[in-house]
C-alpha cells in the first residue's frame, strides 16, 4: 500500500470514529474543558494523536529521531541510555561557613548522592567580602560564605573518592572562584583531575534574569572566556562552561524561549572563545547546559529531546563541527524550584518525583539535580535532603524508566510535539540573530522584557485558576501556621566570618597581597588570561572581595538602565 | 484631577530575584498607579532618599534572601529620622512568619508573604489612600 493510500484510509477511519464512537461518548459526557493546552507554551493539545499528526509536521524517523548515540541524537547521546551508567545524582546546597558546608556535603554523599551543587552566598557571588556594608544580613544565608582561600580549604574537606561531580556556581567572579578552588585543592593535596569540576561560568544568564553580576557584559564575557580557556588547556576532564537555562526557566521562560535564548547565549560564548584561536571541534565538547523541568510531563520530555537535536543541528549546520562529541549535548536536568509551592509543602515530593521521571524518560542528562520539597520555605533540612536522594533512587531503580532508551520515541504525540518545539525554537533563534545575537539581545533588554511578560502572564494564570496548582488554587485546605520543619540559619555565622576575616587580614603578608592585587589589575588591563594572576593572589590570601575589587577598578561595575531591567 | 498614587518598589541588599517585583509593578500599573522602581542593590539609605525625593505615597520593599530583617526596619527608621511618617510601608517576599511579626513591630505596616494575590496588595494600597484622603 502506498503512503498516500494509507493516510487516506486512516483519515477516513478517523472521520468515521469521530462521527460515531466519539460523538456517542460526547453526547453522554461533555469534556472537562472546552480546550486543552500545554502548560508552558499554551499550545493546543488535541484529543488524539495519530500517524496523521506526524505527517502534518513532516516527521521522518531517520532524520528526526534516528538511533541513540548517533546524529541527530534525539534519542540520546549514549547508545544504550542509562543501561550502563545512571545519571550523577545531585542536589544544590549552600549555607553557613566552609566548615558547615563540608559537613552538609558529607551528609549528602552518605545519603547516596554522587554529585554536589555548590551555591555561594550573595556577598560572594556579587564579589564582596563578608564585612561589606551590602553583605549585612546575607552572610552564609542563601549560600556558603567565601572570603579567602582558608574558607575554600575548609569547604573542600570532602571524601573525593565518593564524589563524581562538584558543580561550583559563582558566575560573576568566575576566574577568582576557579583560582580559589585550584589553590585549595593544591593545599589539600587533591589531584584536580580526580573528579569532574563543573563551573557553570554562566554570566550571560545572570544579566538576563538572576542579577548576580559584577562587571559590564563585555568584561563579564571576557572573565568567563578566560576561565573557559584556562580549563580547556589545563583540565580537559572538567566541564568549564554550562548555559544554565534552568535559571531562564525559573524566571518563567517558556520551553521555546528557554532553548532559543540559551542557544543564543551559548553562541556568544562560543564566538568569543573561537576568536582566541580554538577550532570548533576542540571547543564544542566542553559546552554543557543545565535545563529546568516543569510539571507538564510531555512538554518536559519533548523539550529535552528537541534540545539534543537542536544542539547537534546548530553545531553541524552553523559551525561545521564534525566530531561526534561536538554534536552531543551535555545536559544536566533540574526539576524546577518554580513549580514548588509554599502551601501543602509535602505535595512537592510528588511534583519532584514526576519531574524526575520526565527527565529520566527523556534520557534527560548525564546528571540530574533536584531541588527539595521544603525549598519554598527555607534552605533544605537534612530530612528533605534524604527524601530528595530517595526520589532519585526510586526513579532510577523502581520504575523501569531507565531500563530502555528513550521509551517515548515514536509516540505520535511526543514526536509531533518534539518537532513543533524544534521548529519554534529555530524561528525564535532567527529572531534573536536578527537582533544581533545573544549579547546584543541582553544589552538591549530583549530577553529581560520577554521574561517579564511571561512572569506577569504566569502569575495571572495561577491567580485566575487557568493553571491549576493543587493546594494553592485547587483542593486547598486550612493548615496550621507551618506543616513541616524548616532549616533555621545560624545567627552567629556572620559575626564569626567577619572575625575570621579580620584575623586573616592581620596575619597575612600585606605587602605580598598588595603586589598580587596590582598584578591582577595589570593582567586585567593587559587583556591576558586572568586565571594565573588570580591564582597568585588567592595563594597570597588576598580575599575574594579584594580580588573582585581589583577587577572592578579596571572593568567598572554594571548598572542596568531602566530599559534593561524588565520591570 | 487627583494625583495618581505613587509607589516606590525597592530591592534591598544583594538579592536579585525580581519576579515578584516585576509582577507587582505590572499589577499596580494596571490598577492605575504610578510605579517607581529602584533597580537592584539598594541600601536602606538609598531607598529612604528615593522615597522622599520621588514624593511617593507607598514604599514597597521586596526580598527573597535574608536581608529583610536588617534592611526593612532600617528604612522605616531613616524615614522617621527625617520626619517622614505619612507613607504606607510594605514588605514582601520569602519571609518566615516569626520574622513577619518582628517586622510589623519595627514599623512595617503590612507584610505580604509568598503566594499573596496581587489584588490583595492593590486593595491594601487603595484602602490606605482612601483613609488618608478621608482624614485630611
Amino acid at each position: 500500500m502506498t503512503d498516500e493510500r494509507r493516510s487516506r484510509d486512516l483519515r477516513a477511519h478517523q472521520q468515521q470514529w469521530e462521527a460515531h464512537t466519539l460523538a456517542r461518548k460526547l453526547a453522554e459526557r461533555p469534556e472537562r474543558k472546552a480546550a486543552f493546552a500545554t502548560q508552558g507554551l499554551g499550545w493546543p493539545v488535541e484529543r488524539l494523536y495519530t500517524p496523521l499528526d506526524l505527517e502534518a509536521v513532516g516527521f521522518d524517523y531517520l532524520s528526526d529521531v534516528g538511533f541513540p548515540g548517533e546524529y541527530p541524537y534525539t534519542r540520546g547521546t549514549e547508545a544504550n541510555g542509562y543501561r550502563s551508567d545512571l545519571w550523577t545524582m545531585m542536589q544544590v546546597t549552600g549555607f553557613g561557613s566552609g566548615e558547615d558546608w563540608a559537613k552538609r556535603g558529607r551528609y549528602m554523599l552518605d545519603q547516596g548522592l554522587t554529585g554536589l551543587f555548590l551555591e555561594y552566598d550573595l556577598p560572594t557571588t556579587n564579589g564582596y567580602d563578608s564585612d561589606h556594608p551590602l553583605a549585612a544580613g546575607e552572610v552564609g544565608r542563601a549560600g556558603v560564605a567565601l572570603d579567602s582561600l582558608a574558607d575554600m580549604e575548609a569547604l573542600l574537606d570532602l571524601p573525593f573518592e565518593k564524589l563524581q561531580r562538584l558543580t561550583s556556581i559563582c558566575n560573576g567572579p568566575q576566574t577568582v572562584n576557579l583560582a580559589m578552588i585550584l589553590a585549595a585543592l593544591e593545599r589539600r593535596g587533591i589531584d584536580p583531575d580526580s573528579f569532574t569540576l563543573q563551573m557553570p561560568n554562566a554570566i550571560l544568564v545572570e544579566y538576563t534574569c538572576v542579577g548576580r553580576y559584577i562587571f559590564p557584559p563585555d568584561h563579564g564575557l571576557r572573565v568567563a572566556t578566560d576561565a573557559l580557556e584556562y580549563s580547556v588547556k589545563n583540565h580537559p576532564n572538567w566541564i568549564p562552561i554550562s548555559v544554565v537555562s534552568a535559571q531562564l526557566y525559573a524566571a518563567y521562560a517558556n520551553p521555546v524561549q528557554e532553548l532559543a535564548f540559551s542557544f543564543a547565549i551559548a553562541k556568544a560564548y562560543l564566538d568569543a572563545a573561537l576568536e582566541r584561536g580554538f577550532d570548533i571541534d576542540t571547543l564544542a565538547p566542553y559546552f554543557s547546559f543545565i535545563t529546568g523541568v516543569d510539571m507538564d510531563f510531555f512538554e518536559a520530555v519533548c523539550k529535552i529531546r528537541a534540545y539534543r537535536k537542536l544542539w547537534a543541528r546548530i553545531m553541524r549546520e552553523q559551525y561545521g563541527a564534525t566530531k561526534p562529541e561536538s554534536l552531543q549535548l551535555r545536559l544536566t536536568a533540574s526539576p524546577g524550584t518554580m513549580s514548588l509551592t509554599l502551601q501543602q509543602p509535602l505535595n512537592n515530593i510528588a511534583r519532584l518525583g514526576i519531574q524526575m521521571l520526565a527527565c529520566a524518560a527523556a534520557n534527560g542528562g548525564y546528571a540530574m539535580n533536584t531541588p527539595l520539597h521544603d525549598e519554598a520555605h527555607a534552605l533544605p533540612t537534612e530530612e528533605a535532603i534524604a527524601v530528595g536522594a530517595a526520589i532519585h533512587q526510586i526513579v532510577a531503580h523502581e520504575t523501569g524508566v531507565a531500563d530502555t532508551v528513550d521509551p517515548f520515541a515514536g509516540s505520535y504525540y511526543v514526536e509531533s510535539l518534539t518537532k513543533r518545539i524544534e521548529q519554534a525554537v529555530w524561528e525564535e533563534m532567527e529572531k534573536v540573530e536578527a537582533l544581533g545575537g545573544g549579547l546584543a539581545a541582553i544589552k538591549s533588554g530583549y530577553f529581560q522584557k520577554e521574561l517579564a511578560r511571561q512572569q506577569v502572564e504566569r502569575t495571572r494564570a495561577i491567580g485566575d485558576g487557568d493553571r491549576v496548582l493543587v493546594g494553592v488554587n485547587h483542593s486547598t485546605r486550612e493548615e496550621g501556621p507551618r506543616s513541616i520543619p524548616i532549616h533555621r540559619p545560624d545567627p552567629e555565622v556572620e559575626r564569626r566570618q567577619i572575625e575570621k576575616l579580620e584575623r586573616l587580614r592581620a596575619e597575612r603578608d600585606g605587602a605580598e597581597v598588595e603586589r598580587s592585587l596590582n598584578a591582577l589589575r595589570e593582567a586585567a588591563r593587559d587583556g591576558g588570561n586572568l586565571v594565573p594572576a588570580c591564582l597568585a593572589a588567592a595563594k597570597a590570601y588576598a580575599t575574594h572581595g579584594e580580588m573582585c575589587g581589583a577587577l572592578r577598578d579596571v572593568f567598572g561595575e554594571y548598572t542596568p538602565d531602566s530599559q534593561t531591567t524588565g520591570v | 484631577m487627583a494625583r495618581r498614587t505613587r509607589v516606590l518598589l525597592a530591592k534591598l541588599g544583594l538579592d536579585a530575584h525580581t519576579i515578584g517585583v516585576t509582577v507587582i509593578a505590572q499589577a499596580l500599573r494596571d490598577a492605575g498607579m504610578e510605579v517607581v522602581y529602584t533597580g537592584l542593590r539598594q541600601t536602606p539609605e538609598m531607598v529612604a532618599a528615593t522615597a522622599i525625593q520621588e514624593d511617593v505615597d507607598v514604599v514597597g520593599m521586596s526580598s527573597l534572601s535574608a536581608a529583610h530583617m536588617s534592611h526593612f526596619p532600617r528604612v522605616v527608621e531613616l524615614l522617621r529620622e527625617q520626619g517622614v511618617e505619612d507613607k504606607l510601608v510594605l514588605g514582601g517576599g520569602v519571609i518566615p512568619e516569626e520574622d513577619a511579626a518582628d517586622l510589623l513591630a519595627a514599623g512595617i505596616d503590612r507584610v505580604f508573604t509568598m503566594g499573596t494575590e496581587t489584588q490583595e496588595i492593590v486593595a491594601c494600597i487603595e484602602d490606605w489612600m482612601a483613609q488618608r484622603e478621608a482624614a485630611s
